[in-house]
């Protein structure tokens, strides 16, 4: 074939990009050693001089407590990955090699996609492993119903969330300002947004956001005892989705008007 | 080809680029020259699509730079020193780059060895010296074994090594049949290695012309000749319809004949020269004379 541009080339590309860096081992090994050695804390915290999980739905969710949080860095590597292009100026070799610009905003999703859903998997299965174990008799097994649904869930939220990383990474380019905005977005208007809505509002919108989209797919969120309703964990999957559709559209809006 | 119409950026109250119009042709090494902030670099990021003009339109090869299927095979660009990423090797940041186009891996090590960085094509960009970083990027305007070169200030950086061999690059690719537009603030450097010239000043046009042209419009250059016998001189060099010019007793500026002609001809009518010197045209008072109403820093 001759050569030329081509989205699986583009994809490519992206690929060699997202693995070349050591930044993307540094914090996904950081990732995967912290939630799944946390995960083990939990379990024995509870174990030790804790309250029994309720149900098994509890009992799979504080595998993923530490996961609430850790989801951050796994985020800022979706930004790094676009505003790293700025670093240097990568951003003008990119986008004259592609200066329809478009194809490389997905093709970094994919490479993203492609990169994070394994190691997040098997942080998700581990950490889910590792925290069963040292809540012996009351921990669940792999095989119980729903919980398949519950530690692939807690693998989709996070990369689905580091997707938000990237789109906002896109629209804003500069490091410092996009990291501060996500951090904004996932854990500071949640926390704000409750006090601020009128109480019988709050049920409506909370459920909607990012994080909390996010963290009721693994039944973090939800149940009885949860402070707010909350959507099932299919329809927080399709919320969240959506969220990042729309982030990584109005991004490539953005990316595709401005000057480099 | 690069085909510049009536091309136009404005940023907020600054018109960095005012309606240009002007072509580069292939086969020849074209200079584009101007002050600094006189909007060459503005202009050859429109080139390749990386600024949108606000009017006016650029294509390369008959076609606007996006429209291309293959815009590295089109146009290689040196914009700004690197463009890798600091923590990236520099043959892995080729690697990428060559990848969107399915342009194999063996080309990626030809222009690292043609750049001279073969050695350290395994190093991360970040640690790399201005001269490498200008090499780098130089090798990735060539990765695509591009129609059109266009390179902004290439020789920032260099050593005197370097800066020869980018000439000698500039001049090869041209001979190639390449288009190759290459920026400076430097006439000296331009004179050296240009044929044609674009010369620039706050974003409009001042100059589209040969350098051979240029040089006759300063209206200086011809050749100083010192001389005990003037008047013999001068009479014969009048003879052969050579004009001459006399400032002061005993010397004279002749235009029209060249430094070996003169020589010669004193030594047809032994005559005795005491100074024979040609005033090679300055390129750089012609030059400083087009822009100096366009000088302006903002």
């Amino acid at each position: 074939m001759s050569e030329r541009v081509t989205f699986p080339r583009v994809l490519r590309s992206e690929l060699t990009k997202l693995v070349s860096l050591r930044s993307t081992w540094f914090s996904l090994g950081g990732v995967v050693l912290l939630t799944v050695s946390l995960a083990g804390v939990v379990g024995y915290g509870i174990d030790h001089d804790g309250e029994p999980p309720a149900d098994t739905t509890h009992a799979v969710a504080a595998s993923f407590l530490p996961l609430d949080f850790l989801v951050l860095v796994v985020a800022v590597l979706g930004v790094l990955q676009m505003t790293g292009e700025y670093n240097g100026g990568a951003a003008r070799a990119t986008f004259a090699a592609v200066p329809r610009r478009w194809p490389v905003v997905l093709a970094k999703a994919g490479a993203f996609v492609a990169v994070t859903a394994p190691v997040m998997a098997v942080t998700a299965v581990a950490s889910f492993l590792v925290c069963q174990a040292f809540l012996g008799d009351d921990g669940v097994s792999l095989g119980d119903p729903g919980v398949p649904g519950q530690v692939a869930g807690a693998a989709a939220s996070t990369v689905l969330l580091g997707l938000l990383g990237l789109a906002v990474g896109t629209s804003l380019r500069h490091s410092a300002a996009a990291i501060s905005t996500l951090v904004a977005v996932l854990f500071i208007v949640p926390v704000l947004l409750g006090p601020v809505l009128p109480g019988d509002r709050e049920d409506d919108v909370l459920k909607f956001l990012p994080t909390v989209a996010g963290q009721a797919m693994y039944g973090s969120l939800g149940g009885a005892d949860s402070p707010f309703p909350t959507l099932s964990a299919g329809a927080s999957a399709l919320v969240l989705v959506a969220w990042v559709a729309a982030a990584l559209a109005a991004g490539t809006a953005v990316l595709v008007r401005r000057d480099v | 080809m690069i085909e510049v119409q009536e091309l136009t950026k404005r940023y907020g109250d600054t018109l960095a680029v005012d309606a240009l119009s002007f072509t580069v042709r292939p086969g020849q090494v074209t200079g584009f020259l101007g002050p600094n902030g006189a909007g060459k670099s503005t202009t050859m990021r429109m080139v390749v699509g990386l600024d949108r003009p606000t009017a006016g339109a650029v294509t390369v090869n008959g076609r606007p730079y996006r429209d291309h299927p293959d815009p590295l095979r089109q146009v290689g660009a040196l914009l700004e020193a690197g463009s890798a990423h600091r923590g990236r090797r520099a043959r892995t940041h080729l690697l990428a780059l060559a990848q969107t186009h399915g342009i194999p891996r063996s080309r990626v090590d030809d222009v690292l060895a043609a750049v001279g960085l073969a050695a350290a094509a395994r190093r991360r960009a970040g640690g790399y010296s201005l001269g490498m970083r200008q090499r780098l990027g130089i090798a990735a305007a060539l990765l695509g074994d591009p129609d059109v070169v266009v390179l902004d200030e290439p020789v920032n950086g260099l050593d005197p090594d370097g800066v020869l061999w980018i000439r000698e690059l500039l001049k090869g690719l041209a001979a190639e049949g390449r288009t190759v537009l290459v920026s400076s603030h430097l006439m000296s450097e331009m004179a050296l290695t240009a044929e044609h010239l674009v010369v620039i000043g706050r974003g409009r046009l001042l100059a589209d012309t040969t350098v051979d042209e240029l040089i006759a419009r300063a209206g200086v250059g011809g050749v100083l000749v010192r001389t005990p016998d003037a008047t013999a001189l001068r009479a014969a060099l009048l003879a052969t319809g050579a004009a001459v010019t006399s400032e002061e007793r005993g010397t004279l500026l002749v235009t029209g004949a060249g430094a070996e002609r003169i020589g010669d001809l004193a030594r047809d009518n032994g005559l005795a020269l005491h100074e024979l010197t040609p005033r090679r045209a300055s390129l750089e008072e012609a030059y400083m004379d087009l822009t100096r109403e366009a000088v302006e820093y903002r």
